[in-house]
């Protein structure tokens, strides 16, 4: 258990609790017919998740300060594989499915592991050809194809 | 009668070709997924929801969502077995579930027995899935019959219990699974109020009017989490895989583990329709009785072929068990039983007691294929035990971005915006910190589930009350159901204080 993390945690839960009680106020506070409006479930939540979050920094004081020995993250290829999925996802629709998810898995295989071009091509170049022309083609599906000035 | 008849017409839909394909699809996805130590049930169960829902959209809803919901539970049992594999050869459980069965089940393959481990799985799989199928089907009408007599209160009380059994026996720290429960109804929260038509939580943002969809959600929570920590923590499996050998198992071994199959199935079978119990547990229980009542309790941890088929039994039984609450209360007691739900919501269906009147065929031919996915693992399973074998030593270079890249498709083939990817995106980075903080996810994709239900009840038992709170313990069922779920946390929590260990459910 991490003191700091459930620390934060607790703060970032309270303050979620919180804002949502307040928002609720925002809320219709009756419905047609009934005197129990949209308001009242999640201000109840908000308030559990409230109390909760205050337990759980309670609690946080009682833990014991065990410095475990850290485990080496891989900070840098999560970060590289991170950054490659936003941007993945953000040019799907511009670019296309087949040649962002080419260029995402193209990026992905390198990262975890160099080298083995070859195979790295052909799976990632198979990957998105084969799953676009299955799902658009075969199944009728909606993917955004190759880009309008690319096929012109 | 009826339960003959509707199982006879469930068998008719479960032998359409499309489902008979369906079910092998599943099966076969299931026993990979359980093999490959990066994908869980959930995440294999939730990666696959986009693309089933993409085979089948040219099918009418409902027998669309009978062939899904047939494969997505082939997948979940298929896993159940598959987890199996990689104990008993590698030393390195594929799913918590199978924890146990690592105790006897690498000691067997270092006396060059993996083989006959392997078979007698598959078998006490094999009896268990038939034992939980026949209870299914005897206990499905009854308790769907008396659920139908619940009014608001009761159901609300009724799911509050089964939230109150999730996250008790989630995670080491009851506040957390707490806090994700109510997180988890909070984020529910947020789109139309589906009473009122009034918009919640949604600052004019179009995509925030349909809700957080749960699929998203779900994928981003449990298959991209793995995969992020997969990444973070550069797990390997460099153990040295054993010779698969023999398959056949001799009559000597049928004999040792007919009597631990037997108890191991019944045994999972009860624990599995409890809420919140599941697979893991199952397993334990059972090893722990098999080790109680053997004549030679010495023998286990050395290589018993019982200590094999008892667990094996017993986690087979329990994914069948817990269908039960799943399809007659509309309650999913366990994560992947939650994705389940998920599922049939999206086709519109909405499991609980009245799924039995208005979806007769997606309740039976959901029943009656999980018979055949059992006897098509079994064929599977014997011959190709060493090609599955061959599954572990996938690459993770290919594998983590592939999982990935098939996140991405499977919700944008089904949401169709941007918005969803980065929302896939924000809960894959969530997940893998809760999940590592020990925040534990499965209640959190409950209460999503179960929100709008909820709610629903409450408001609709409230607005009949006046709005008085007391309504629900008036009413001496639901009193009933809020006394136990009082218990439930209660009890642990006592426990907790008084210095025992509690026994808790890592798989959820």
């Amino acid at each position: 258990m991490s003191k700091t993390f459930d620390r934060y945690a607790s703060f970032i839960f309270f303050i979620v609790g919180m804002a949502f009680m307040i928002e609720s106020g925002r809320i219709s506070h009756s419905a047609y017919g009934s005197n129990v409006g949209p308001n009242v479930f999640p201000f109840l939540l908000g308030l559990i998740l409230g109390l909760l979050s205050i337990k759980l920094f309670i609690e946080t004081m009682k833990y014991q300060n065990e410095r475990k020995e850290k485990e080496a993250l891989d900070y840098k290829k999560f970060l590289i594989i991170l950054v490659a999925a936003i941007l993945y996802a953000l040019l799907l629709e511009p670019l296309g499915y087949i040649i962002s998810t080419f260029l995402f898995l193209l990026v992905g295989f390198q990262t975890i592991e160099k080298g083995g071009w070859v195979k790295t091509v052909l799976i990632s170049a198979s990957f998105s050809f084969g799953v676009y022309y299955l799902f658009a083609e075969v199944l009728k599906g909606t993917l955004p194809g190759l880009p309008a000035w690319f096929s012109s | 009668m009826d339960t003959v008849h509707y199982l006879l017409e469930g068998f008719g839909t479960a032998l359409l070709p499309i489902n008979i394909l369906f079910a092998f699809i599943g099966v076969l996805i299931g026993t990979a997924v359980g093999v490959l130590p990066g994908i869980g049930p959930m995440s294999g169960v939730a990666l696959l929801i986009p693309v089933t829902a993409s085979m089948t959209g040219g099918m009418d809803p409902a027998a669309a969502a009978t062939s899904s919901i047939i494969l997505l539970a082939g997948v979940y049992y298929g896993a159940m077995y598959g987890g199996s594999t990689t104990s008993i050869l590698l030393n390195t459980p594929g799913e918590s579930s199978s924890v146990v069965t690592t105790l006897d089940g690498y000691q067997l393959a270092r006396q060059g027995r993996a083989g006959s481990a392997l078979a007698i799985a598959a078998i006490g799989s094999f009896c268990a899935g038939i034992v939980s199928l026949i209870g299914l089907a005897l206990l499905a009408k009854p308790l769907s019959e008396v659920a139908l007599k619940f009014g608001p209160a009761e159901y609300f009380s009724l799911m509050l219990l089964g939230l109150a059994a999730v996250s008790g026996l989630a995670g080491n720290s009851m506040t957390k699974a707490g806090i994700m429960t109510i997180f988890g109804l909070l984020l529910s929260t947020i789109g139309l109020d589906n009473v009122s038509g009034v918009a919640r939580f949604t600052y004019n943002i179009p995509a925030l009017y349909g809700g957080l969809e749960f699929l998203t959600v779900a994928v981003g929570l449990f298959a991209l989490g793995e995969v992020f920590k997969t990444i973070l923590h550069k797990e390997s499996h460099d153990g040295n895989l054993a010779k698969v050998g023999k398959i056949l198992p001799s009559k000597q071994e049928l004999k040792e583990s007919s009597g631990p199959i037997a108890r191991g199935s019944l045994l999972g079978f009860f624990v599995g329709v409890l809420p919140g119990a599941g697979a893991t547990l199952a397993s334990f229980f059972s090893y722990i009785m098999e080790k109680k009542i053997s004549k030679t309790p010495e023998k286990f941890g050395k290589g018993t072929i019982a200590g094999v088929a008892a667990p094996e039994s017993a986690n087979n039984a329990a994914s069948g068990g817990a269908m039960i609450p799943l399809l007659t209360l509309g309650i999913p007691g366990s994560g992947t039983t939650a994705i389940l739900m998920g599922a049939l919501i999206m086709y519109n269906i909405q499991p609980g007691p009245l799924l039995f009147q208005d979806h007769p065929g997606v309740a039976w031919g959901l029943i009656a294929s999980m018979f055949i996915g059992n006897v098509m693992l079994l064929i599977l399973n014997m011959p190709l035990v060493k090609v599955f074998a061959k599954i572990i030593e996938t690459p993770p270079k290919y594998l983590i971005p592939i999982i990935i890249a098939i996140s991405v498709f499977g919700v944008y083939a089904v949401q169709v915006n941007t918005f969803d990817l980065i929302l896939l995106i924000i809960c894959g980075l969530a997940g893998y910190y809760l999940a590592s903080n020990d925040f534990p996810l499965a209640p959190l994709v409950l209460g999503l589930v179960l929100g709008p239900m909820i709610e629903n009840n409450m408001r609709r038992a409230l607005t009949a009350s006046n709005g008085d709170f007391m309504v629900f313990l008036e009413k001496p069922i639901s009193l009933a159901f809020i006394v136990i779920a009082v218990l439930w946390i209660v009890i642990p929590f006592v426990l907790k204080l008084k210095g025992k260990k509690v026994l808790i459910n890592e798989e959820a």
